[in-house]
């Protein structure tokens, strides 16, 4: 497998105002991995993985320092064209976000906007390989043009992976993608961020020590805006360097 | 160092009653271990009644552990130090188990006791069996204190146990090529001192568990 860098995050630091959210992050993404982010809640994992497709842009007393870069290239250039930033790096929220259209609008929406897609042929095509790759396409092939919120919440969580993977991003960042689901939608979910790894580069930010473990092969873990530790999930989940870590871990963090 | 107390205090409690179901067990095995060696050296026949019982405690520590291990990881899926203290508490109950059956066999061997016997036989296999009691003793010190630094003693021991069941074999052979007044007791004492050196290497393999649980990595020479 590869172990190539695919995003280096170098001395990065995030203010929202007066606060600082993130201090001195600095930490190598791998091709072809999944990377899981853990920490408590405001630790900062989310809004580090906004800042690799620049969602924190959108917020304007935001402010980053240091850079991002993917493939080697500073994403916070300005000259970088954020929309194309965004079309390559995907990302898939903790809760399942269709829009209010048919599961078929639902997938061709990206690839038509992009202008990946121009014939009616194109699209089906996509919206079938997008569909079939997010593990979705037979549950669904006999009732494209249904809305996406019809579908269950596993199922509406792997609509939006297939938009997602619709425009061929390289990168997908997943913010808790299975929280709001059962036991079996998540493991079908895993399942898939499994087959996923091996054509994209796969960040995941998760509450669930144990998802961690089945799906990453890296883990960071962040505390109060600082990453504490980085390393191997098997190490970080077996014996980790610091003690934080191990507290946290271990459910000893109080 | 690591915070001891979890936020699920009945997780703690667990792992906590488990390392004590260790520690107890160890203590039988212990008692077991001299028992089986009084029986041996000093003819004591209460000890050969007291050994069974302990053995059949000792088997119900192991079932007993096992329960709180198969818990433990369904209920708390333990993760880091927890899983290491839950998978060694899994290999030390089984290795103590062993050498409880060993001492338990090594006594069974002497029934009947013979009536007189050269305690020049019996010398050598005295110091062996000595060792392994403090080589098993050193262990569950390094248990209780999670001592990498005993846990590494305790390894080492195990070269001078091995030392001296080869030593005790031979001194055997040689006392029964001239005595074979005690040959068939004799050919027993020899399985005697082969279990005591298996035993020695049951107690090393606790104390590499113990430098595992400590540590995080195996322990290298």
């Amino acid at each position: 497998m590869s172990t190539s860098v695919k995003i280096s995050a170098n001395h990065l630091n995030v203010f929202y105002g007066q606060k600082q959210a993130l201090f001195d992050i600095s930490l190598d993404i791998n091709q072809n991995e999944v990377t899981a982010l853990i920490g408590p809640s405001g630790c900062g994992k989310s809004t580090f993985i906004r800042c690799i497709n620049r969602m924190n842009d959108v917020i304007d007393i935001c402010k980053v320092e240091g850079e991002i870069a993917i493939d080697g290239k500073n994403i916070y250039d300005p000259k970088v064209d954020v929309v194309s930033l965004r079309e390559k790096v995907g990302m898939v929220f903790q809760k399942p976000n269709p829009f209010p259209k048919s599961i078929y609008e639902n997938v061709c929406y990206g690839p038509k906007i992009h202008g990946i897609a121009q014939s009616k042929d194109e699209l089906d095509t996509i919206v079938e390989s997008s569909l079939k790759r997010a593990a979705l396409w037979n549950e669904v092939k006999d009732r494209l043009q249904e809305p996406g919120t019809s579908l269950s919440g596993g199922q509406q969580q792997r609509l939006c992976i297939a938009r997602a993977i619709s425009v061929n991003p390289e990168v997908i960042l997943m913010d808790e993608p299975c929280s709001a689901l059962d036991p079996v939608a998540t493991a079908k979910i895993e399942e898939l961020i499994d087959e996923l790894k091996k054509t994209f580069t796969i960040v995941i930010v998760t509450h669930s020590m144990s998802q961690a473990v089945r799906v990453s092969q890296k883990t960071g873990f962040f505390h109060l805006g600082k990453l504490i530790e980085v390393g191997s999930t098997e190490k970080i989940f077996k014996n980790p360097t610091n003690n934080m870590t191990q507290d946290y871990i271990t459910g000893r963090f109080g | 160092m690591t915070n001891d107390t979890h936020i699920v205090k009945s997780y703690g409690e667990e792992l906590q009653f488990l390392n004590d179901s260790v520690i107890q067990m160890g203590s039988l095995t212990e008692s077991l271990l001299a028992d089986s060696m009084n029986a041996i050296t000093i003819l004591d026949k209460e000890a050969v009644s007291r050994i069974i019982q302990s053995d059949k405690k000792i088997n119900e520590y192991r079932a007993k552990i096992d329960t709180q291990i198969m818990t433990l990881l369904v209920k708390r899926a333990p993760m880091a130090i927890d899983l290491r203290i839950t998978i060694t508490a899994l290999r030390i109950s089984q290795d103590l188990e062993r050498i409880g059956d060993l001492a338990k066999g090594n006594a069974k061997k002497m029934l009947p006791l013979p009536q007189d016997l050269s305690q020049e036989l019996l010398k050598s296999l005295k110091r062996l069996g000595a060792i392994v009691e403090s080589q098993l003793n050193k262990s569950l010190d390094a248990y209780i204190k999670k001592s990498k630094d005993l846990s590494v003693e305790v390894i080492k021991l195990d070269t001078s146990v091995n030392e001296l069941a080869y030593l005790s074999i031979k001194e055997m052979l040689s006392f029964l090529s001239k005595d074979t007044k005690n040959l068939e007791y004799a050919t027993n004492l020899l399985f005697v001192a082969k279990n005591l050196e298996r035993a020695g290497d049951h107690i090393r393999r606790i104390a590499e568990n113990i430098y595992f649980l400590v540590e995080g990595d195996y322990y290298k020479k």
